[in-house]
């Protein structure tokens, strides 16, 4: 299966370094928790994976290949970066049908995920209307669209209701253990603790740690301390 | 939607009739103002993505911009020529056919693609609506008054030669162009080169930035 490779990213925005050296590789089997204060440079990773941002050095693979050589790019990697980006007057079908379209898959798939991800009512109405917990919802079945075995996720918590947060915990896991490998950014260390079973924590544009959930866990009680130790020090904006 | 208006603004020559010294170039003054609503769509095509966000979800389906930027040149093109074509041909309907009634109109139509074009180009160097639009209106309407107010009129006419402004007045008169400026193909070929010269930095500028 597909692994995420980051060697060495290098990005600055004027006198700002938001990314010095990120480099991690992400396994299939297990979600992948991506951590570190605001500014630590994991949505910026993120956006370099998939060529949304030009690193000044450094390289970002997925199973072998850059993002954008890819042909049908979603069929390899699915991402949820940002629930915003899409067409306020489109319903949430036609977005699904449109990315389908330009895939190459058939038009079914749009609406096996929005089943997927609780969408099958709502997907007729205008994308504009919907909640972020929806939008949130969308763009999971946006990256769901071509059965990626690689899936990044940029704080999918946010904006989900309880019930969306336990259901969003169980599709990551279920998806990790078919074998993807699923790098999810978030600021909630519970929600890791009980899904993901490796955590890389950025800081300062760098990876401060490396490791197993089990491993942290074990040396610092919880991963909330395990992370509260570990970025002690390390102020996020700058 | 700009290219309804184009088709409008382009054909509404028409009504102007066929008085005056040069008939089609008042026939054809519609095109001065249907390359506005043509900009504009240029601009809308790729800009308005920036506006939703939805650039992000274009660019994470085809991540190779050169891609994105070539099928939206190609997609604008298409939507331009047929309301080009249509609007010109309205406006001139009626008048006598001759060389220069063709030459005016064929360059009529391939100015109306250019603008279009080079609202493309800006719009992928600058990123949002507003500000393209009025770097292309004021180069289209704007610099040719601005470029009066220099205070050496040698550089001022000199300069008034290169903008598009002046070539759409060029490329429109088929009547006394003695007294113009510059020629009516050397005035295309000003446009073109501003149509170019916009694509190929908006293009570089595109390929290498954040989205």
């Amino acid at each position: 299966m597909a692994t995420i490779e980051v060697n060495g990213l290098r990005k600055r925005y004027g006198a700002a370094v938001a990314l010095d050296g990120m480099t991690f590789t992400v396994r299939p089997g297990h979600v992948t928790g991506f951590v570190g204060p605001n500014g630590a440079g994991k949505s910026t990773t993120l956006r370099t994976i998939i060529g949304l941002d030009r690193p000044d050095a450094g390289t970002a693979i997925i199973g072998g290949r850059r993002y954008a050589e890819l042909a049908h790019p979603m069929r390899h990697c699915g991402a949820l970066l940002d629930p915003h980006a899409l067409h306020p007057a489109r319903s949430g079908r036609n977005h699904l049908l449109w990315l389908a379209a330009s895939q190459g898959l058939p038009a079914r798939r749009a609406d096996e995920v929005l089943g997927l991800t609780g969408l099958a009512d709502a997907g007729r109405r205008a994308a504009g209307g919907y909640s972020l917990g929806m939008r949130q919802r969308l763009g999971v079945a946006a990256a769901l669209l071509g059965d990626p075995p690689v899936l990044l996720l940029d704080e999918p918590f946010n904006g989900l209701d309880p019930a969306g947060i336990v259901w969003m915990r169980g599709l990551l896991r279920d998806l990790a253990a078919e074998g993807r490998s699923v790098l999810v950014s978030s600021h909630l260390m519970s929600e890791l603790q009980d899904m993901a079973g490796h955590v890389v924590v950025a800081g300062h544009g760098r990876v401060i740690a490396d490791a197993g959930v089990d491993d942290l866990i074990g040396e610092y009680a919880s991963l909330e301390a395990a992370y509260l130790e570990l970025t002690a020090g390390v102020g996020g904006i700058r | 939607m700009p290219l309804g208006f184009a088709l409008l603004l382009t054909a509404g020559g028409v009504m102007l009739g066929r008085g005056g010294i040069d008939a089609v170039q008042l026939r054809l003054l519609g095109v001065r103002l249907g390359q506005a609503a043509v900009a504009a769509a240029g601009v809308q095509i790729l800009a308005g993505e920036y506006g939703t966000g939805l650039i992000r979800a274009t660019l994470i389906v085809v991540p190779r911009r050169w891609s994105v930027l070539v099928a939206k040149a190609g997609l604008l093109t298409a939507g331009v020529v047929p309301v080009a074509v249509v609007g010109v041909g309205v406006a001139v309907i009626g008048l006598p056919l001759s060389d220069a009634l063709l030459r005016a109109a064929g360059e009529s139509v391939l100015h109306l693609i250019l603008v279009g074009l080079l609202g493309l180009g800006v719009a992928a160097a600058v990123r949002s609506s507003a500000a393209a639009m009025g770097i292309v209106l004021g180069l289209l309407y704007l610099a040719p008054m601005l470029l009066w107010m220099l205070p050496d009129p040698d550089w001022g006419r000199f300069l008034y030669r290169l903008t598009p402004a002046t070539a759409v007045q060029a490329l429109t008169t088929t009547v006394d162009d003695a007294g113009l400026p510059l020629g009516p193909w050397a005035a295309l070929g000003v446009v073109a080169a501003w149509t170019v010269g916009a694509l190929g930095m908006g293009a570089v500028l595109f390929q290498r930035r954040n989205a």
